[in-house]
């Protein structure tokens, strides 16, 4: 007998021709809405090809018509030191996933897992600050930064990276989920608690890690506007918020050369997106809530 | 939890409380130890800025000549600011048309796409894509489509003729305009989590109903959306606190312009600390920003307890 996955819809409704109509219905504007999401690319992709003008000019055409070209990408890569945003983006993510794991790692583990007197009143002072919205703190954030003399560095992207009770509590949930025993066997052989952290509980959390590095690569690679306030000189600014001083904000910028720089900064992120794809899926997954 | 606490030896019943803190500090040195550098963290850059927002609240903020007491000075300015009032008219009305425009469209679309058979996974992927470009790069692109010579501009002057419409430049259409392109970049995240709540929803419940004569809808009804109510309160309330701060896609793409018609009270906060370099005032705006969201707050939380009862 052949058992077909059934879902709300039965094979039975599938023959209705009121359903069917319906459902091609939804087909056609699930799809609608696929084409929605891939056209931003193409079209950051074709107008970075055109010349000034066919930009500029009203109806817009898709595809280039005058010619594709590609010197627009050398004109924007000169435009923009790309590399040097990219390696600013690139050292604030692996700060703070370094400091995540450590900091965050090792508190998630002593509440988790080395029943420590007073953990719940200790699990509050790290919780309570999830029902606290940011943007109300977030001038006094600023001005901490600067009383502390950390404006214009990376460590005050680094340092409040250990300060997040949401990453806290992904990483806490999943040493719960981790048995006990193994952890007591591995005391009574005689290893310290941090060999049992950094040689047992960390090589085991691969799952939450990887999930944790996805959540981070985004904020760090999304974040524009924190950026902005926080570093001063030209040459600290991550990729995002350098795309938005100089290209958005720009003015005299040709419109072919703006968009020839905005495509070659989505298309790493895509290409890394689609090859990790079933990773970073169930990576989400396991996050949970949080998108 | 407490038995670490207790004399290992009798004859230690008699000792002093400090002797068993200090036994309990001994016993437990590397919990401890594992803890503190999260415990500084958490209390430098979230603690102590949270408390600094009570207390730069009430000086004025001065980077060169340091800072003065000035007492209520700060929140007089924001009473007598007519901007705050049309901030916090536009953050209600910018919360509303998210709710009206955006709230829906994952819920639905995650119905869809668990029906769909054929290439789901590439709708999924697709659904998701806007997530991974950045932010700033979408401001970019839509600020080009949104454009009086854009290509939605040219699709309504083609279809319908006429002027075609300013989505960017005129009051009404501003704030739509953005909440469009938010909920196009967002929903997929939210659809996501929907689509694995829909389908871990038992395939007999569907049987059952088919055969005691439910249809589509009615099984939609009765049982999908019973289902995954959790999940959609859940996610009302994370985007009810998401947008009651939301400012970033108003300050990228119209500046809180045209004519303050998309300055939401957050950005108004910004726009005090940054061109107005009144960082007192913005201080103050977070603690009365801080004091609605609390009571919001706690009204949701004496709700939920009673409807867990």
């Amino acid at each position: 007998m052949k058992h077909e996955e059934r879902g709300i819809m039965s094979r039975y409704d599938h023959r209705k021709p009121v359903n069917r109509l319906t459902y091609g219905i939804i087909y056609l504007v699930v799809l609608i809405m696929a084409c929605s999401m891939l056209y931003p690319i193409l079209v950051a992709m074709f107008n970075s090809l055109k010349t000034n003008t066919e930009v500029n000019s009203f109806p817009p055409t898709f595809i280039p018509e005058h010619g594709w070209q590609w010197g627009n990408f050398k004109e924007g890569w000169n435009f923009l030191d790309l590399p040097l945003f990219l390696r600013n983006t690139l050292a604030i993510f692996v700060g703070n996933l370094v400091v995540t794991i450590v900091v965050l790692g090792m508190a998630a583990f002593s509440l988790s897992k080395m029943n420590v007197p007073k953990s719940k009143v200790i699990s509050m002072f790290f919780l309570i600050t999830l029902f606290i919205p940011p943007t109300t703190y977030l001038i006094p954030n600023f001005l901490n930064l600067k009383d502390l003399g950390l404006v214009n560095t990376f460590a005050a992207f680094w340092l409040p990276a250990g300060a997040s009770a949401f990453n806290l509590l992904l990483l806490k949930n999943f040493f719960d989920s981790l048995h006990q025993e193994m952890f007591e066997a591995a005391r009574i052989d005689g290893a310290s608690e941090l060999r049992c952290f950094g040689q047992l509980a960390v090589p085991l959390s691969v799952p939450i890690i990887s999930t944790l590095a996805i959540f981070i690569f985004s904020t760090a690679w999304n974040d524009w506007f924190w950026p902005s306030l926080v570093m001063h000189s030209d040459h600290k600014y991550p990729l995002a918020t350098a795309i938005y001083k100089y290209v958005i904000s720009a003015r005299g910028l040709n419109l072919n050369i703006r968009f020839a720089i905005l495509f070659m900064v989505m298309l790493p992120p895509i290409i890394v997106f689609l090859t990790l794809q079933r990773f970073i899926m169930r990576g989400l997954h396991l996050g949970g809530v949080k998108g | 939890m407490n038995q670490s606490a207790l004399p290992i030896q009798p004859s230690e019943s008699n000792q002093t409380r400090r002797t068993g803190i200090v036994q309990i500090l001994k016993k437990h040195l590397w919990g401890y130890l594992f803890l503190l550098p999260a415990l500084l963290l958490f209390a430098i850059f979230l603690w102590l800025p949270i408390i600094k927002g009570f207390v730069y609240s009430f000086y004025h903020i001065d980077f060169v000549k340091g800072n003065t007491f000035v007492g209520w000075d700060n929140y007089k300015t924001v009473f007598d600011d007519p901007d705050v009032g049309k901030s916090i008219r536009n953050t209600l009305y910018y919360m509303g048309l998210a709710l009206v425009m955006g709230f829906w469209v994952p819920i639905v679309f995650s119905i869809a796409i668990s029906e769909i058979r054929r290439f789901q996974g590439f709708f999924r992927v697709a659904a998701y894509l806007p997530n991974v470009i950045p932010v700033v790069v979408l401001y970019g692109l839509w600020r080009w489509f949104y454009d009086s010579v854009g290509p939605i501009n040219a699709g309504i002057t083609k279809v319908f003729g006429g002027e075609g419409i300013a989505f960017m430049t005129d009051t009404k259409w501003s704030m739509i305009s953005i909440v469009f392109m938010e909920t196009w970049q967002q929903f997929g995240s939210a659809m996501l989590l929907y689509l694995a709540a829909v389908l871990s929803i038992p395939r007999d419940w569907y049987e059952a109903a088919e055969i005691d004569g439910a249809g589509v809808w009615m099984r939609i009804r009765h049982i999908t959306l019973p289902s995954v109510k959790g999940l959609i309160v859940l996610m009302l309330l994370l985007q009810l606190i998401g947008t009651s701060q939301g400012f970033q896609a108003q300050l990228a793409m119209l500046d809180g312009g045209p004519m303050n018609a998309t300055l939401t009270y957050s950005l108004l906060i910004v726009k005090y600390a940054t061109t107005r370099l009144e960082l007192g005032v913005a201080s103050a705006m977070g603690v009365l920003m801080f004091m609605v969201l609390s009571v919001l707050a706690v009204i949701q939380f004496r709700l939920q307890s009673k409807g867990d009862n």
